[in-house]
């Protein structure tokens, strides 16, 4: 090209400012139909929060902040290394990265790290009980959870700049409980319960800045953040997220068809997934979800405390009308059993069908009036509970005409969705049967068949008994508390142990597994570098607007 | 009057809702049916058909023949029959609802304005109460507790699906819109000429009551009947379609039109059916209405005279 | 004279929402389902959990006991949180709403009055013709028309079908733009909200109207008016007119109070218009009864108030109304 203008493209060039990165910068506007509780880490336990705790906060270790299989594997993140166990599995010594700050401006201490742990039972952390029952000196915490100090459960050394944790027992998913957003590090000066709509500084790239529930949520940039980890904590692209709430689920596909919001939390309604895949297939991502969509059935009253009636309800169950109405082929697989596929100790396992074998193919309604005859259950009244989100109540209402369609005299209620999970783990309220979906925790395969089906989840008459079908078995237990022991050791061992617990689960019959569903994104044309962690699915801080 | 024979058609097609489905369409309305098919113009056609794509599963739309005439809802069952036995559900329940509205106004209207003092003070309070609890938001909370639990009335057990717990709802949630009328012409009544006069004379109250009162009010609640109805009915649609009032898998009106907010955007006609439904019975409903009034108020009748 | 009136209904008043708020409590309190326990403790917490929770909310307090701490807390204190967002304070949510339930039913207001005025004057001018009937049939098919059925219509139409027509490519997405935040888009959210409002209430009044004007005409004022020569249209819009609007202005004193008050939930869910409508029905479903008890003494007392004024309008214009006993 000519001399003049070679000098002048040249200038040209020289004059963009330095710091120009691409696709740096903007804001990152969400949608949900509702808000989703409190914004303490320490107490919500949703999805849809959860994704801004882990760019908000973060743990002495987490998930790999990345796509695939990868975002199984739990990486370092305020801690310098992950710590070999030591004293036979009961001992942890994680050294503080230096020079990490709070949002607030403080620097991060081991005695931050060991009051948050104690904070978990002061604001009544759901699994203070389960998971972090080992901690030497959680029991005392359990009982008084106001005076908790965990003193010989994990202590600071400020000077060493390390936190040990003494467990009472080897514990294989420790790890994975301290990546969990529960056990992110809070100030040591956070209050002591539940901050509700209070934002808590955290160490991450981006902090919460203000939150209505009725309106939304406000996360701009961390200004003390220097990213010290890309895998743990990324500094991001977008510098503001702005999270609206209260538009309804028909809406939000419109607004963000209309490119008016860039992700829409909630699953899409049934009659738009033809519309958003022949015009916006481009915006669409499905990607695997470790869940499974089920129908505990109350094993202790009538009709379904008897077997018979159990199984004529799964051979009963067409598993493909179910993936239809959840949205077809491409967003739900059968499922007959209760790990989903792809999870550690999964192995295929389908006996309610025409053909038993691995693999799930049709319903048999023969065998079904069979064992319907068998149980002496015909006529019986029975009563489906489902919410009130999504496809469940078409689920719901499907679930009845499959349980009339083989003698039984069913209706669905549908029960709001803030209230029927409640509801149906309470015994008090005499639910023969229910529809509700599990999601993964993380992945071990404990985390479905121990805290679904064992005797300790079952707690009659309280609103938190999450072995809902009230399965309890001593054998089943037992083969359990070994698995759950050898992965300790041996993983490999430990989840062909589960595989055959799975298959002694899904043999009792306490639930209808219906299917396994799948993640279904639908994005903004704006939204670029779409990345989808197994753990926290849509990566706020990987995806870019500009 | 052609709103009369509006209403009998509607009544009468609502009732003939099982020799529908059963000899015309060939369905169960209430089971789901989402592998069938059916044959049209000689080809079996999907009722659930699932889109190119693999995302997303639409029911056929209105077929215009025998069968699947409106075409199918979400669980594949034929919109058309589940159309007519909606209607005899919410029919049923403007019905119920009404009878237990006029009942119970009457009852508490006579009692407040014949008694007087006390007793009508309190009646008249509870009405007030009762009133300005917002209406929606009572009938809802009602809703909400009764459809979780049914109700335990001592011997009396009525089940959480049943249609008595809407019916019992609606009509005691609009007592107060008539009782207080029904009051205030009682009130006026016993402070007539002719009742002064035979209380003078020394006819028992009772007597009173059923010669002279109670034939007066007869015509006020004939003419509030349509009205009622109307109002019912429309009410028993907005609380079916905020999930509270009929309860799955029996169809009202309401609960379709709710099924039809799904589908909006593929098949409108699920949603747009029942609407046009209501809105005919209410539109009849209101006709007759008009012509009963003027049949039966007497300041009318002066009024066609002078 | 005056004041004392006043002041016995404001008592008449408290007491009914004292009732109101009893009857509410009472309500939830039967409600299976409803300890708001497990919601705040979050998924799976353990019985020691509940049992912590409960206690640091007085859920574990006798009835009487709760009552009077929620009464505290919502008039005296003013810090009601609710039991399903935790730390969110039910009152300034409330009145957040309020503008946008005003903002609706105030636009739908003067959309109605203005139609109903002139399709009832034009429907009694016109008396016993074809346009009276005409728009009687009209307005009979306004009332009759599902308002919750017409909004969900009207969505498919603007949002749906035709949304990329010239017709419709200016409805915004559904929900709410604040008026101080952007006018025209204020404007653009509510056009279609207002007119299907509108619709319902429009045939109401303009048969109410014609009604009372035909009536009116009847009167012996008005057989002077005509006998000293006045022309129909003055009679009509002079004379009796202004009798019929008493009864107007009465219902629409009621409406107003009932849709402000929680009223006009059906079109607010079907719009998505977070307004006190809107808010209350979440909160039934949710059976969040902090909420569940300042919506509805908020619309009680909407409804309370309206109900009084009308009262003393009418008192005030019409002797024979007076209390005789």
């Amino acid at each position: 090209m000519p001399f003049p203008l070679r000098r002048t493209l040249l200038a040209c060039l020289l004059a963009l400012p330095a710091s120009a990165q691409p696709h740096q910068g903007g804001t990152l506007k969400l949608v949900a139909a509702s808000a989703a509780g409190t914004i303490d880490p320490q107490v919500n336990y949703t999805e849809q929060y959860a994704q801004i705790f882990a760019i908000s906060y973060d743990g002495l270790v987490t998930f790999a902040k990345t796509s695939g299989p990868a975002s199984d594997d739990i990486v370092p993140d305020l801690a310098t290394t992950i710590p070999t166990p030591r004293d036979g599995g009961k001992t942890y010594v994680f050294t503080l990265r230096k020079g990490i700050k709070f949002a607030n401006g403080a620097t991060v201490t081991p005695d931050d790290v060991a009051a948050s742990m104690t904070r978990l039972f002061k604001v009544d952390n759901p699994n203070a009980g389960s998971w972090y029952a080992d901690f030497v000196g959680a029991a005392a915490c359990l009982a008084t959870p106001a005076t908790c100090t965990l003193a010989g459960g994990v202590i600071a050394d400020d000077k060493a700049g390390t936190i040990t944790f003494h467990l009472t027992h080897p514990n294989a998913e420790f790890l994975d409980q301290l990546a969990f957003p529960f056990a992110g590090i809070l100030p040591a000066d956070a209050p002591a319960k539940d901050v509700g709509t209070i934002p808590i500084p955290g160490t991450g790239a981006y902090q919460i800045v203000s939150y209505d529930p009725q309106k939304n949520l406000i996360v701009k940039r961390n200004p003390y953040f220097r990213q010290w980890s890309a895998i743990a904590q990324p500094a991001g692209h977008v510098d503001e997220i702005d999270y609206t709430f209260g538009v309804t689920d028909e809406n939000e596909i419109t607004a963000v068809e209309n490119n008016q919001y860039d992700y829409e939390f909630d699953p899409p309604p049934a009659d738009r997934l033809a519309e958003m895949s022949m015009r916006y297939a481009g915006q669409i991502h499905v990607e695997p979800l470790f869940a499974i969509y089920y129908a505990p059935m109350n094993v202790n009253i009538p009709p379904f405390n008897n077997k018979d009636a159990r199984l004529a309800v799964n051979f009963a169950l067409d598993r493909a009308a179910a993936v239809n109405i959840f949205g077809g082929r491409n967003l739900a697989v059968p499922n007959c059993q209760v790990l989903p596929p792809g999870f550690p100790g999964y192995q295929p396992y389908c006996p309610y069908t025409l053909n038993p074998g691995t693999k799930w193919s049709a319903p048999d309604l023969a065998k079904a009036k069979a064992l319907m005859a068998a149980s002496g259950q015909t006529g019986q009244r029975v009563t489906v509970i489902a919410d009130d989100y999504g496809v469940d109540p078409a689920l719901g209402t499907y679930l009845a005409s499959v349980l009339n369609s083989i003698g039984f005299v069913a209706t669905t209620h549908i029960l709001s969705a803030n209230i029927q999970f409640t509801y149906i783990q309470n015994t008090n309220n005499k639910v023969q049967i229910s529809v509700t979906p599990w999601f993964d925790d993380y992945p071990a395969a404990s985390d479905f068949l121990n805290v679904l089906l064992s005797c300790s989840s079952f707690h009659p008459g309280s609103d938190s008994s999450i072995n809902i079908a009230g399965y309890c078995n001593k054998t089943y237990d037992a083969a359990v508390a070994a698995a759950l022991q050898r992965a300790i050791t041996d993983p490999a061992a430990a989840n062909a142990a589960w595989a055959k617990i799975d298959r002694m689960a899904t043999d009792a019959a306490p639930w209808a597994t219906m299917f396994t569903p799948r993640n279904l994104d639908f994005v903004s044309r704006r939204l670029g570098n779409y990345t989808y962690s197994n753990q926290y699915h849509l990566l706020y801080d990987q995806v870019w607007v500009q | 009057m052609a709103a009369a024979a509006l209403l009998a058609a509607i009544v009468l097609a609502c009732l003939l809702a099982p020799l529908y489905a059963a000899d015309i369409a060939g369905t169960d309305p209430f089971a789901s049916n989402l592998d069938g098919t059916i044959t049209l113009a000689g080809q079996p056609v999907e009722i659930m058909q699932s889109a190119a794509t693999g995302f997303g599963v639409t029911p056929i739309g209105p077929t215009w023949h025998a069968q699947y005439f409106l075409g199918a809802d979400d669980q594949g069952r034929d919109v058309a029959a589940r159309l007519l036995y909606g209607g005899r559900t919410s029919l049923l329940i403007a019905a119920g609802a009404t009878l237990i509205c006029l009942s119970g106004a009457a009852l508490v209207g006579v009692i407040a304005g014949f008694a007087g003092g006390i007793v009508d003070t309190i009646l008249a309070r509870a009405l007030d109460i009762l009133w300005a609890f917002p209406v929606y938001l009572l009938a809802i909370s009602l809703s909400a507790v009764l459809i979780s639990h049914g109700l335990q009335l001592g011997p009396v057990s009525i089940n959480a699906d049943s249609l008595l717990i809407p019916i019992a709802i609606i009509g005691i949630v609009y007592i107060p819109y008539v009782a207080r009328p029904i009051r205030g012409q009682v009130i006026g009544l016993a402070q007539s000429d002719f009742v002064l006069a035979a209380r003078c004379l020394g006819i028992p109250r009772p007597r009173i009551l059923l010669r002279d009162i109670l034939p007066n009010i007869a015509t006020t609640l004939i003419v509030f009947a349509p009205l009622m109805l109307a109002l019912n009915m429309l009410t028993e649609a907005a609380l079916s379609f905020l999930t509270i009032g009929v309860q799955p898998p029996a169809a009202s009106w309401g609960t379709i039109i709710l099924d039809g907010e799904g589908l909006l955007y593929t098949r409108p006609m699920v949603a747009i059916a029942p609407g046009i439904a209501i809105a005919l019975t209410v539109v009849a409903l209101n006709f007759l209405g008009d012509g009963i009034r003027e049949a039966f108020d007497p300041r009318a009748k002066l009024r066609i005279n002078k | 004279m005056i004041a004392l009136v006043l002041l016995r209904r404001l008592g008449e008043m408290v007491f009914v929402l004292f009732s109101i708020s009893v009857l509410v409590f009472l309500i939830f309190f039967a409600t299976p389902g409803a300890d708001p326990a497990a919601r705040l403790a979050g998924r799976g917490a353990s019985p020691a959990t509940l049992a912590a929770v409960r206690h640091a909310f007085g859920l574990d307090r006798p009835l009487p006991v709760q009552y009077a701490l929620m009464m505290r807390h919502l008039f005296i204190t003013q810090d009601l949180t609710s039991f399903v967002n935790p730390g969110q304070r039910v009152v300034p949510a409330l009145l957040q709403a309020v503008p946008v339930t005003l903002s609706l039913v105030l636009g739908a207001a003067v959309i109605w009055l203005v139609l109903a005025v002139l399709v009832g004057v034009t429907a009694a001018a016109c008396r016993d013709t074809i346009v009276d009937r005409a728009l009687m049939f009209l307005s009979l098919l306004g009332v009759s028309i599902p308002v919750f059925w017409l909004g969900e219509v009207a969505n498919l139409i603007t949002q749906a079908r035709f949304h990329d027509t010239w017709a419709f490519s200016w409805v915004p997405a559904l929900g709410y733009v604040p008026l101080t935040q952007d006018p025209l888009g204020w404007f653009k959210s509510l056009v279609i909200p207002w007119l299907v409002l509108a619709v319902t209430y429009v045939g109401l009044y303009a048969r109410i109207l014609r009604a009372n004007l035909v009536d009116a005409m009847t009167e012996d004022y008005i057989r002077t008016a005509r006998a000293k020569g006045l022309s129909e249209r003055q009679i009509i819009l002079r004379h009796a007119l202004r009798m019929s609007l008493i009864t107007i202005v009465s219902m629409f004193g009621l409406d107003f109070g009932a849709l402000v008050g929680g009223g006009a939930l059906l079109i607010e869910v079907v719009s998505s218009l977070p307004g006190v409508g809107m808010l209350t029905y979440q909160a039934l479903q949710n059976l969040d009864l902090p909420f569940i008890m300042a919506a509805v003494l908020y619309g009680a007392v909407f409804i309370v108030a309206a109900n009084t004024a009308v009262d003393m309008l009418y008192t005030l214009l019409d002797p024979r109304t007076r209390p005789t006993r």
